[in-house]
């Protein structure tokens, strides 16, 4: 296994708080005998499952949707400290038991129960962040959750040590550097080891014990602690042998009847825990994040752990010891294995992100939330009712995509520069930064604002236009985010923004729908949308929440949007002229021309603010492409050079010169691999590019016409020698097929009759090499070459079989 | 059915062999040259390393372009059995973007076990489409979808192939698109906002060379030692065939089927006529099969039909190949039975028959497609007035009539004057 991560340090500062010592003490011991935890089964993974059940139940009963007026959910934003409490309440929700000891049967140890009871006069206040025993918790937070049956609670620490002990020395001290071992995750004191180590080492580092053992040794001097002294686990060892959880924090709420805060937990895993176990790929400190549930009490939660993406643990070498790693999703129905979305989206902003009102409607928020959740119980059912395809708000059934176990190639593999090289050149990728784009994005930027920041927001539209590749809607979308980062740092005001390609639309008129459900989050027909933002556009009156706020409308590929009597283009294009409507419209086309061939009520009302974006020009190029590879030392400078003098001249298409580059790296790939030789420079040269640039530009049509039969040969031939000798480029087949059979009996070729000779023409045609029309007119076909007759005469010169063909060309 | 024969065995294993693409292609992709290995890398890099590809395969028809593919993308699905999924859609059938999405979410559908609903929009299809991409990027699935007859879907607004190659532009999904067409300037026909989509892999499919089409001749043809063939049997079938490749006579054959059409499928479908007519009684192939296997390959419909004419039809189109030597380029039946009165005034031949059934005659030629009417206008007119052209050449009219059964010796000599 190939982990590219680098070994932790476990650079400990001396723990500034230990939180909950006391408090947690009263309530754990054992001794209380009263509030003993409830008996547990034996097995692990079932527990999970059966409060998952409970707690759904739970969510389907008091969906704030479902029950709207009897619940009250409150909005507060501020941090509010709860109230200790004095006589701690154990809970043991989790617990598979039903049964309810008679002697605790007093607290609500069964909140399931209890809940659902008391559904009706049930009062919740919502929170984004509560602080709890000091600690802060925020929605989103990972954290660890105690195991309230714990198996054996002898174990049972008497607190939770942050520092983990030396596995030599055993002991703590704070201010000595401990080193990790990738294997055993041990961690040890640089000075304990034999030979002690100055620093922490770069790349992996594993322990001597276990270098012994897998030098497949099996006796083995581990050292043994301190008699007296028991071997501490810290909470990651606890949680990686499953007697600990780790739950993100989904929602935040207390009841108002009893004031017991709750969290909403989605559980993560272990390896162990899936229906695969751990399989050879999977690093020590993964985690599965799942789509199971359940809600739990604040008590459970212990404190903060600390779970990222790969890329995140990669930096995260010092963070301490309470860092985990996640990447897959974990379906526990269907027991499948998906990556995170967003993790996998990168910094990239997906549509679900981009709520500009996660502050104010935190509530609402919520809401959808808990929607979300029902919705995917009830998604297996739903779907054997509707299709999958067929959509009423959302696709069910996706959930069931999802691969049974992850491919070990995927984790694995070490990229190579090349394959890296090709990684980032994918048009896919999205760079980090836009070179040569600045100045279109300054004057984007100052458009939009001027046009949202002014109070009166008087609508206005832009038309953007440049041939294809040349970075007008990245260039958009990245003026789009950078707005966003400033609308949430609040110096500009807040702001909606639909974005619609004209080509994704089944017809022009669905544009309306489209901008409907943007604004209002609605589905209806085009109709009925049109009325509505008419409404909303023309006379001011409100749709649904979405008030106020001007609306920038990105309408890519505009000119698909033409209809016959170009009412769309001019209901939208009149609205930002309306004194109310609060509206911007971004119009994206590659024609210079669009508001030109227009009607002139149409042209008047987009032509006024243009931007051109120009074809890139080779240094252009050249920079893109350096930028994305910065740092992959994969490419010749004049290989790069080439590529993007050869597309400047033909396109300046930045997405051209992206592929060839991409298509030259698969090409020195190829070349290398199957050479089989460990070159030294795996450098991608000028000759790949030149391949790569003859596969994209060069029709192949000589080399077919190099490669075709004798006759077909023959054939084009006696087309070109008809050509020279009427100056006619339209010939009938009845001509070409008499010059045949001339050319035939001259040369001694055997001539092989009308029929077949027709058959030919018509293959050839095929190919599109010559045009004809359809084989039943025979004789009467017209037929025409498709290339200038020049090209015939360069491909059938120096013909091997059929030297004397020169003489007709 | 009573127990197989030798013979009949051998011609079931040839048989079987001649419709096995992968059988037939299997050698011609050995080497490192190939399409299939160049193919091959790129899908399975994009399926490893997780991006996104479009590609098309160019060649004329019949040269294999989808056997390799399909030889290809078996390979990888044994490789990956999880993670690869094919969809399949042509140009002749799915080329109305609608229909071309309804199919493929029927087909995602079914390979994922999903319920397919028929009523679902475009909007909605599409839309499930690229949440389907995102999914199965996400779980690291590649989708390839195989769009054969690829000039059919660059018609019109070109919606399917743009929402393809705009979907596969997010680093979540990962799919390659692959076109198979015949038309050379297939990338040619894109819009230029889905040509700068596309990542113009192309590879060019050309007919295989003399020597690879021989090694074919021998893999395809001669039966292994050790497959319960009486032992005797394999060695004089696996004889006759190295005995036929050295004759000079059955080179010309092959010679003649290839100058015509050099491509592996129309050369398959030689073996299978010849192979088809092996007598079973010997059970071994001769030349006179690939003799017969030839002419019925390159077959000359006009000549037949010429050859097959009743006399008076034979008069007919003599006399309009008369008016056309007279530069009198269009006539219609009026014109034609004038000529024929004429050729019987002056000739005394004969064969003459009533204006009525030299109407049947005409059209019983125009039905067999010799003549037809000049153009598509006029169809108020009955078919008498309606001006006609002859569809067969003066040439291969000399040629029909004098291997006709019965042709009277004048019309030979009227047709030459």
């Amino acid at each position: 296994m190939a982990s590219s991560l680098s070994s932790k340090a476990k650079t400990f500062k001396s723990p500034t708080k230990t939180p909950t010592k006391m408090y947690r003490k009263s309530y754990l011991s054992p001794s209380s005998t009263s509030l003993t935890p409830p008996q547990t089964p034996e097995t692990l993974t079932p527990l999970r499952r059966s409060s998952r059940h409970v707690s759904r139940k739970i969510n389907l009963g008091n969906d704030p949707i479902d029950l709207p007026g009897k619940e009250s959910v409150e909005e507060i934003n501020l941090i509010r400290k709860p109230r200790k409490r004095t006589n701690d309440i154990v809970v043991a929700e989790k617990s598979k038991k039903k049964k309810i000891d008679p002697e605790v049967s007093f607290s609500p140890v069964s909140p399931i129960r209890s809940e659902t009871k008391k559904t009706k006069k049930k009062k919740r206040v919502y929170y984004n962040k509560v602080e709890f025993d000091e600690t802060e918790f925020e929605i989103g937070d990972d954290v660890y959750v105690k195991r309230t049956e714990d198996a054996n609670p002898d174990e049972e620490e008497e607190e939770d040590p942050e520092i983990e002990d030396c596995q030599i020395c055993f002991k703590s001290h704070t201010n000595t550097i401990m080193i990790e071992c990738d294997d055993c995750l041990g961690g040890f004191h640089l000075n304990c080891l034999k030979p002690p180590l100055k620093e922490v080492p770069e790349g992996d580092w594993i322990c001597q014990f276990c270098e012994v053992k897998k030098s497949g040794q099996t006796l083995v001097v581990v050292p043994k602690p301190p008699e007296g002294k028991k071997l501490a686990r810290t909470m990651k060892e606890k949680l990686l042998s499953s007697d600990l959880w780790a739950a993100r924090i989904e929602k935040l709420w207390k009841e108002v009847d009893d004031g017991v805060y709750w969290i909403r937990a989605r559980w993560y895993m272990i390896p162990e825990e899936t229906v695969l176990g751990r399989q050879r790929h999977n690093l020590k400190r993964e985690l599965y994040l799942t789509n199971d549930f359940a809600d739990i009490e604040m008590e459970c939660v212990l404190r903060h752990c600390f779970v990222k993406c790969p890329k995140e643990f990669s930096k995260a070498s010092n963070d301490g010891d309470d860092v985990f790693l996640c990447e897959y999703e974990y379906d526990v129905h269907w027991g499948s294995f998906k990556r995170v979305a967003e993790l996998a989206d990168g910094d990239e902003d997906s549509d679900q992100e981009w709520n500009g009102r996660k502050e104010e409607e935190i509530d609402y928020s919520d809401e959808e939330i808990e929607f979300d959740d029902e919705e995917s119980v009830r998604g297996v059912s739903k779907s054997k009712r509707g299709g999958a395809n067929s959509r009423k708000g959302r696709f069910f059934g996706l959930e069931k995509v999802g691969m049974k176990r992850i491919p070990e190639h995927v984790r694995c593999h070490k990229q190579s520069e090349l394959e890296k090289a090709k990684a980032t050149l994918l048009l896919a990728t999205r760079p980090k930064s836009l070179p040569c784009r600045s100045k279109e994005m300054e004057e984007i930027t100052a458009f939009i604002k001027g046009s949202i920041s002014d109070d009166q927001c008087l609508g206005r539209c832009m038309y953007i236009h440049g041939v294809p590749g040349t970075g007008k809607t990245i260039s958009v979308l990245s003026v789009m985010k950078n707005l966003k980062a400033e609308v949430e740092a609040g110096s500009v005001s807040p702001y909606c923004f639909v974005e619609i390609n004209g080509l994704k639309l089944a017809s022009p008129e669905n544009i309306y729908s489209v901008i409907y459900e943007g604004l209002s989050g609605h589905r209806v027909g085009w109709k009925k949308a049109l009325q509505s933002l008419n409404e909303r556009f023309a006379e001011g009156k409100k749709i649904g929440k979405e008030n106020e706020k001007p609306c920038i409308l990105l309408i890519d590929e505009l000119d698909v949007l033409v209809t016959r009597n170009q009412s769309v283009l001019y209901n939208i294009l009149d609205w930002p002229t309306k004194p109310n409507s609060k509206l911007v419209v971004l119009g994206i086309a590659n024609t210079m021309d669009l508001p030109e061939k227009l009607l002139p009520r149409i042209s008047s009302r987009m032509g006024i603010q243009r931007l051109c974006f120009g074809p890139y020009n080779h240094r252009q190029l050249q920079e893109i492409i350096s930028t994305r590879l910065e740092g992959i030392n994969a490419f010749e400078k004049t290989a790069i050079e080439f590529a993007s003098r050869k597309v400047a001249a033909i396109s300046g298409d930045a997405r051209r010169a992206l592929e060839i580059c991409r298509r030259a790296a698969e090409v020195a790939d190829y070349r290398l691999k199957k050479s089989n030789i460990s070159a030294k420079s795996q450098l991608v040269i000028m000759a790949d590019v030149e391949v790569a640039i003859q596969e994209m530009f060069q029709a192949p049509h000589i080399q077919v016409m190099k490669s075709v039969s004798k006759l077909s040969r023959i054939f084009l031939t006696a087309m070109v020698h008809e050509l020279y000798k009427t100056g006619m480029a339209e010939t009938s087949f009845d001509r070409v097929a008499t010059t045949v059979s001339s050319i035939c009996l001259t040369n001694g070729e055997a001539f092989p009759g009308w029929d077949i000779l027709l058959k030919i023409g018509c293959d050839l045609g095929e190919c599109r090499i010559v045009l004809c029309e359809p084989g039943e007119k025979h004789r009467l076909q017209k037929l025409q070459l498709n290339f200038p007759s020049d090209d015939v005469a360069f491909a059938l010169k120096d013909n091997k079989d059929l030297p004397w063909l020169a003489n007709y060309l | 059915m009573g127990k197989e024969t030798p013979a009949e065995k051998s011609l079931n294993l040839i048989r079987g062999r001649l419709c096995d693409p992968s059988y037939v292609f299997r050698p011609l992709s050995a080497s490192s040259d190939s399409n299939y290995s160049k193919l091959k890398f790129i899908v399975s890099t994009s399926i490893t390393e997780g991006c996104n590809n479009s590609m098309l395969l160019l060649g004329p028809r019949g040269s294999g372009k989808a056997a390799v593919l399909d030889l290809g993308v078996g390979d990888l699905l044994e490789q990956f059995p999880d993670s690869v999924s094919v969809i399949r859609l042509n140009g002749l059938l799915h080329s109305d973007d609608n229909c071309a999405f309804k199919e493929i979410a029927k087909q995602l559908c079914m390979e994922h076990h999903l319920l397919f609903s028929k009523m679902a929009s475009f909007d909605d299809n599409s839309q499930f489409i690229i949440a389907m991409l995102r999914a199965c990027g996400l779980a690291h699935k590649t989708i390839i979808f195989v769009l054969d007859e690829f000039d059919m879907f660059a018609q019109g607004k070109q919606r399917l192939l743009y929402s393809l190659l705009d979907a596969m532009q997010s680093v979540t999904s990962q799919a390659v698109v692959v076109g198979i067409s015949s038309r050379l300037d297939a990338d040619q026909l894109l819009e230029k906002r889905v040509r700068s989509r596309f990542s113009h892999r192309k590879f060019l499919f050309l007919p295989p060379s003399r020597e690879e089409l021989d090694g074919l001749f021998v893999h395809l043809l001669s039966l292994p030692a050790d497959s319960g063939f009486p032992s005797g049997y394999v060695s004089r079938f696996n004889d006759k065939i190295k005995n036929l490749t050295s004759d000079t006579r059955f080179k010309d054959i092959l010679k003649t089927l290839f100058n015509a059409n050099s491509t592996v499928n129309s050369f398959l479908k030689f073996i299978f006529c010849a192979v088809s007519l092996m007598n079973l009684e010997s059970g071994l192939l001769s030349l006179e099969n690939f003799k017969a296997a030839l002419s019925s390959m390159q077959r000359q419909p006009k000549l037949e039909a010429v050859r097959d004419c009743s006399v008076l039809e034979l008069y007919l189109l003599v006399c309009m190949r008369r008016l056309e030597v007279k530069e009198q380029s269009s006539y219609n039946f009026i014109s034609v039975m004038k000529e024929y009165k004429a050729i019987h005034d002056s000739f005394h031949t004969s064969d003459y028959y009533a204006q009525n059934v030299c109407l049947r005659a005409f059209e019983h030629l125009r039905e067999r497609q010799v003549i037809c009417y000049a153009e598509n206008r006029g169809q108020s007119q009955t078919g008498e007035y309606r001006l006609q052209k002859l569809l067969i050449s003066a040439s291969e009219l000399h040629q029909g009539m004098r291997s006709h059964a019965c042709c009277p010796a004048i019309l030979l000599k009227l047709l030459d004057h």
